[in-house]
């Protein structure tokens, strides 16, 4: 499992189950088997995130290919909350798809790279820091579609848009800051305006500004819910987006 | 009898903002960049007991004073947020130079920590969320998760900006065998500590994992020693200092016999701490408690339901 030869056999499998899941769920199915069908597309996924964990005797959380590796796995998952707690429909269909992009873009793109982590990233952080920052990538990721979804067709997904932001933003807060934890472990410094810290700030301040105007002015949906996208263009590009920027070339220590 | 005011709303918060920048752009340009150095102690002391004693006068008058009241308001924070987000984006897509270097650009953007508007934007924020803290400190238990958030912030970002002119950040170089206790500043400029760094051994293991070691003993002036093994992500912490393994002598790879250690002193770091904890224990609040709000909303639509089939009934 060093390399991705194997990936497309689980992948498949549990994209598979995801998709007849989605379909189920489309035509009004049984919520149980909805649900136990992606339970288990989650499990056959997350042994082979388990596996490549193994066998790289690391968290494979390093380069971008892994990093997708993990948003393709909590994007169902966070469907599927979404499904049980608010039961839309077509959720799961959303969270399938866009789980699918990243499972094609690793199959046809698999970087493979050395087992070897810089020394830096072996901390008992690196692990949380990364996964609560991809989950929360997953949450507000949802919180977008469902916005764009909201914009499109008109209808009233606040209340899930609403939560999922809250969720999405406290995981946020909490991944930024175990990361100033552990910069100061590891750097001596907890905050240096990296790059990759100033675009999460200025997307964690953007997801702040939601939850504040929704509170402030409730009335003003529509700006709401352009806003959402605002947030979700902001944390593209803290996600990947820096490693493109002309002004992050060659000074962040994030970029790989 | 007081008049009713028609409160200050969304607008005027831009219109703050707006003569914020101007400001903080003729401030820029009449006495250039913001000079961190400065605030070194006891200035930041000072500054810090200016902005508590301006707070709390603010928020004694806020029943007299409209604007003081206006500034705990969301119509307040939200435009303050907006600017701080514009300015961090713009300070994500400008080159910066190493901190400590002019501009080398006539706006003085390439060095934004330094930006009088981006310090100004941010001091704003920092004065909203300090007034709105104030409202809410009484001791009652919904106040305690919004204290978490704010509040910590409010420490966090106060200790860590005053703060930062205090922390030193020293580089040593020491070769096997060896002992010293001097250490050389970004500025190049030597200081000498209240301990000494002794190396017995430097080492690279490349398994399981790639990684470098300091095997040292620190000898501290009143005489106490202690040996321990400084690696990356595992610094040694002697008397407020924190000692860190930076690099070694990358043209003898492996077989180097010197160690370069970074060793930083902090001392406000308790507080940012403090902050980053409260904020932490607040976000843990913020995602169970949208659980528990789930419930009210799934309950009140339940009910909104029912109601609606009586009235179809």
């Amino acid at each position: 499992m060093d390399n991705w030869n194997d990936f497309w056999l689980f992948a498949v499998s549990a994209l598979i189950c995801w998709a007849v899941a989605a379909l189920f769920s489309l035509r009004g199915g049984r919520r149980g088997f909805v649900c136990l069908l992606t339970t288990v597309g989650l499990l056959i996924f997350g042994s082979y995130i388990a596996l490549m964990w193994l066998s790289l005797e690391r968290p494979p959380l390093r380069t971008m290919g892994e990093t997708r590796l993990w948003y393709s796995f909590f994007l169902p998952l966070v469907g599927l909350i979404t499904y049980s707690r608010w039961h839309y429909r077509w959720v799961l269909s959303f969270s399938t798809l866009l789980s699918a992009v990243f499972i094609c873009i690793n199959i046809t793109r698999p970087e493979i790279h050395d087992k070897m982590l810089m020394p830096a990233l072996q901390s008992p952080w690196f692990a949380p820091h990364v996964i609560i920052y991809m989950f929360a990538y997953a949450t507000t990721g949802v919180a977008a579609l469902l916005s764009l979804w909201q914009l499109c067709k008109k209808q009233d997904h606040l209340p899930a848009i609403d939560n999922l932001t809250r969720v999405g933003l406290s995981f946020l807060t909490i991944g930024m800051l175990f990361g100033a934890l552990w910069a100061k472990e590891a750097w001596g410094t907890y905050w240096s305006w990296d790059p990759k810290e100033t675009w999460a700030a200025a997307t964690w301040l953007c997801y702040l500004i939601y939850v504040h105007q929704r509170r402030c002015c409730p009335a003003s949906v529509n700006a709401a819910l352009a806003w959402q996208i605002v947030c979700f263009l902001c944390l593209q590009m803290c996600w990947w987006g820096i490693n493109y920027l002309p002004s992050a070339q060659g000074v962040s220590v994030h970029t790989y | 009898m007081k008049k009713p005011y028609k409160p200050l709303g969304m607008a005027a918060g831009g219109i703050v903002c707006l003569v914020l920048m101007a400001v903080g752009a003729m401030l820029q340009y009449a006495v250039g960049p913001v000079r961190w150095d400065m605030l070194a102690w006891p200035v930041n002391a000072m500054l810090l007991l200016v902005l508590l004693l301006g707070l709390a006068l603010m928020h004694l008058l806020r029943g007299n004073v409209r604007f003081f009241r206006w500034m705990s308001s969301l119509q307040a924070a939200v435009p303050a947020m907006v600017m701080c987000a514009m300015m961090t984006m713009l300070l994500g897509v400008t080159r910066q130079v190493p901190s400590g270097h002019p501009a080398t650009d006539p706006f003085g953007i390439t060095a934004m920590l330094s930006f009088w508007p981006f310090v100004l934007a941010y001091l704003w924020l920092t004065t909203l969320v300090g007034m709105v803290c104030l409202t809410r400190l009484r001791p009652a238990w919904q106040n305690v998760p919004f204290l978490l958030n704010h509040l910590g912030l409010f420490i966090a970002l106060v200790a860590g900006a005053l703060g930062s002119a205090d922390v030193q950040t020293l580089r040593m170089m020491v070769q096997e065998g060896k002992a010293e206790n001097r250490a050389v500043s970004r500025q190049h400029r030597v200081h000498e500590l209240p301990f000494s760094i002794k190396l017995h051994d430097f080492s690279i293991e490349e398994r399981p994992a790639l990684s470098y070691m300091s095997d040292v003993t620190v000898e501290t002036k009143s005489g106490e020693t202690l040996r321990d093994t400084i690696r990356v992500n595992k610094p040694l912490s002697v008397r407020g200092w924190k000692i860190y393994q930076y690099s070694y002598d990358q043209s003898q790879g492996a077989v180097s016999d010197i160690s370069i250690f970074e060793l930083v002193r902090d001392p406000w770091l308790p507080f940012v701490y403090l902050g980053i904890f409260m904020m932490l224990a607040g976000a843990g609040y913020l995602f169970f408690q949208s659980g528990s709000l789930l419930k009210k909303e799934r309950r009140d639509a339940v009910i909104t339901k029912q109601r609606h089939n009586v009235i179809t009934k």
